[in-house]
């Protein structure tokens, strides 16, 4: 069972909440038992008019790409009607309903053609409640209960779509993030951050956000922050320097700065910063060494 | 799309327990909306604060929890209030400068807290109390 | 031992791992608790670990830098550990860097530098 993105879910309190909201009462919910056997009547009817509009709209047909799908989508679909007509409309309904929106959040079917979809089916069953119920009131009372009922779903269905979405959405932002800020392991408890381009304050929350992350991942002693790639070092790129420096401290760990030009050591003292707390090195490979031997180990050459 | 509430919810702040509800209650909200970790702790951690400023300097008072949209992003916003002594134009700017550095004056922390937010508004007065009102929205 | 937070000697050292909410009432006595052991035990390390937390705002920051402050007047020296990444990028964000405070990735790590000479980082 692929993993349900959503987080929405509804508590008895807002069940009770949005069924008034949409005046969905037990009389419409009796209403709607009574005429189970007017569903199953045109369950099959219904059914297959509703997918010739999704089968027939070039946009909808992909969503179905073989018969297998159309099969077992269509079993599903007959269950959602009849579910209409159960005559209930409690937590486990809705549950059942969020479930809805989820889904098409997975598989990338946006809300208009679902709504559409929902008006296809109230278009349908409008048309043979008319038909079937001989007295007007009664037939405009049932198709009422009807549509309060479908709307409650689409709400449902909406919200766990939306939620899913943004669920999907902040994963995407992580990988995101983890891309553009390449945290190497380059031995035991001793990482690399080597920083390319500018560090705006955004790029900059990320990086130490991911520092961090890595840092309690690999329980590193050391992080070697690298900024030789970073073409401009001025007082909010330094105040940024500072700042992950003081968190990595937080977490236990330390950090060396390595990648120092000349012209960056001289903007960085005439700009009056001080970051004599870290231990600081021109060139990657010291810092490397450096970060070494705070962890007990020295580079030597074989024994011949 | 403009700016809707979709919910909200008033928490009262009388006791120090309280304090932890307000956390609680902005933690739920924050991570049912998608917020990551960071973005969850700095809202939770600002709650905190302003929380235990009603709660320690403004007599108590309440915190109101609302679940926005702007169609695209969700945020939380919440308001903090008390009716105690408020502060002057002046401890105000003090305050939000992060001058003070005695260990349990009124203020210390809302500097700080401005940092975790993206809206951050006081209103205050002496003797009128204190109004403060902050807004984190999920980052896209 | 009068509070919730529990107190334990590790060989020279203690250990208190902090797993509930510090109150007002809770971090008083949790202060106390944690001096009488120094004074009953004579221990010469203090490890506290805050794994558990998942938000420390400025009171609890305080109540733990001052703990260590006090452990540190009666010659005892202390290391916090296990501060989560949400946390301690929210307190430096705040602009509260804890400078002064000792601190270890987790409780093994603490004991370890416990047993280094101060300075020796």
């Amino acid at each position: 069972m692929p993993h349900d993105a959503s987080q929405f879910s509804v508590d008895e309190r807002e069940l009770q909440s949005r069924r008034a909201f949409f005046e969905l009462t037990d009389d419409d919910l009796r209403r709607l038992a009574a005429l189970r056997p007017f569903a199953e009547r045109h369950l099959d009817d219904i059914t297959e008019a509703f997918y010739e509009l999704l089968l027939g709209h070039l946009e909808t047909r992909r969503f179905f790409p073989d018969e297998a799908t159309v099969r077992r989508v269509k079993a599903m679909q007959r269950q959602y009607f009849l579910g209409l007509f159960d005559g209930r409309c409690d937590l486990a309904y809705a549950q059942n309903r969020l479930r809805v929106g989820a889904a098409h959040e997975r598989i990338g079917m946006a809300p208009k053609w679902y709504i559409g979809a929902y008006r296809r089916y109230l278009g349908l069953i409008l048309d043979r409640v008319f038909e079937e119920v001989g007295d007007p009131a009664e037939a405009r009372a049932a198709y009422q209960s009807v549509q309060k009922l479908v709307a409650f779903d689409m709400s449902l269905a909406l919200d766990s779509y939306i939620d899913a979405n943004l669920q999907t959405l902040g994963r995407h932002q992580a990988a995101i993030r983890e891309l553009s800020t390449p945290v190497i392991r380059v031995h035991d408890q001793v990482l690399l951050l080597p920083l390319i381009g500018t560090i705006d304050s955004q790029r900059a929350e990320q990086v130490m956000e991911a520092v961090l992350m890595r840092i309690t991942e690999e329980k590193a002693e050391v992080i070697i922050i690298d900024i030789a790639g970073v073409p401009v070092v001025d007082t909010e790129v330094a105040d940024h320097l500072l700042k992950t420096t003081a968190a990595v401290r937080l977490l236990g760990a330390r950090t060396i700065l390595t990648g120092i030009t000349a012209q960056v050591a001289r903007t960085i003292i005439q700009l009056g910063v001080d970051i004599s707390a870290m231990p600081t090195r021109a060139r990657l490979a010291d810092g490397i060494e450096l970060a070494l031997s705070i962890v007990g180990k020295t580079i030597a050459p074989k024994a011949v | 799309m403009g700016l809707r509430v979709l919910d909200a919810v008033e928490l009262p702040i009388r006791y120090e327990a309280n304090i932890a509800e307000v956390r609680r209650s902005a933690r739920s909200l924050a991570q049912s909306r998608g917020f990551d970790s960071f973005a969850t702790a700095a809202l939770t951690t600002a709650a905190s604060e302003l929380a235990r400023n009603v709660w320690v300097h403004g007599g108590g008072g309440s915190a109101v929890v609302e679940d926005l949209s702007d169609g695209q992003r969700s945020g939380v916003r919440m308001t903090f209030r008390d009716s105690g002594p408020g502060m002057s134009q002046a401890d105000l700017e003090r305050a939000l400068a992060g001058g003070f550095s005695t260990a349990r004056s009124l203020g210390l922390g809302l500097s700080g807290t401005r940092r975790l937010v993206d809206e951050f508004a006081v209103d205050t007065r002496p003797g009128e109390g204190t109004v403060v009102v902050i807004t984190k929205w999920t980052r896209f | 031992m009068g509070g919730p937070i529990p107190i334990l000697k590790v060989g020279p050292n203690l250990l208190t791992t902090i797993h509930v909410e510090l109150t007002d009432s809770i971090a008083e006595v949790f202060q106390q608790d944690v001096l009488r052991a120094i004074e009953r035990t004579g221990a010469g390390g203090l490890v506290i670990d805050i794994s558990v937390l998942e938000e420390v705002d400025t009171y609890v920051a305080r109540v733990l830098a001052d703990t260590g402050r006090m452990a540190a007047l009666m010659g005892t020296r202390s290391v916090l550990v296990g501060m989560r990444p949400e946390v301690a990028a929210t307190l430096v964000r705040m602009g509260y860097g804890m400078e002064g405070v000792e601190t270890a990735l987790d409780v093994d790590r603490g004991i370890a530098r416990l047993a280094s000479p101060r300075g020796d980082r």
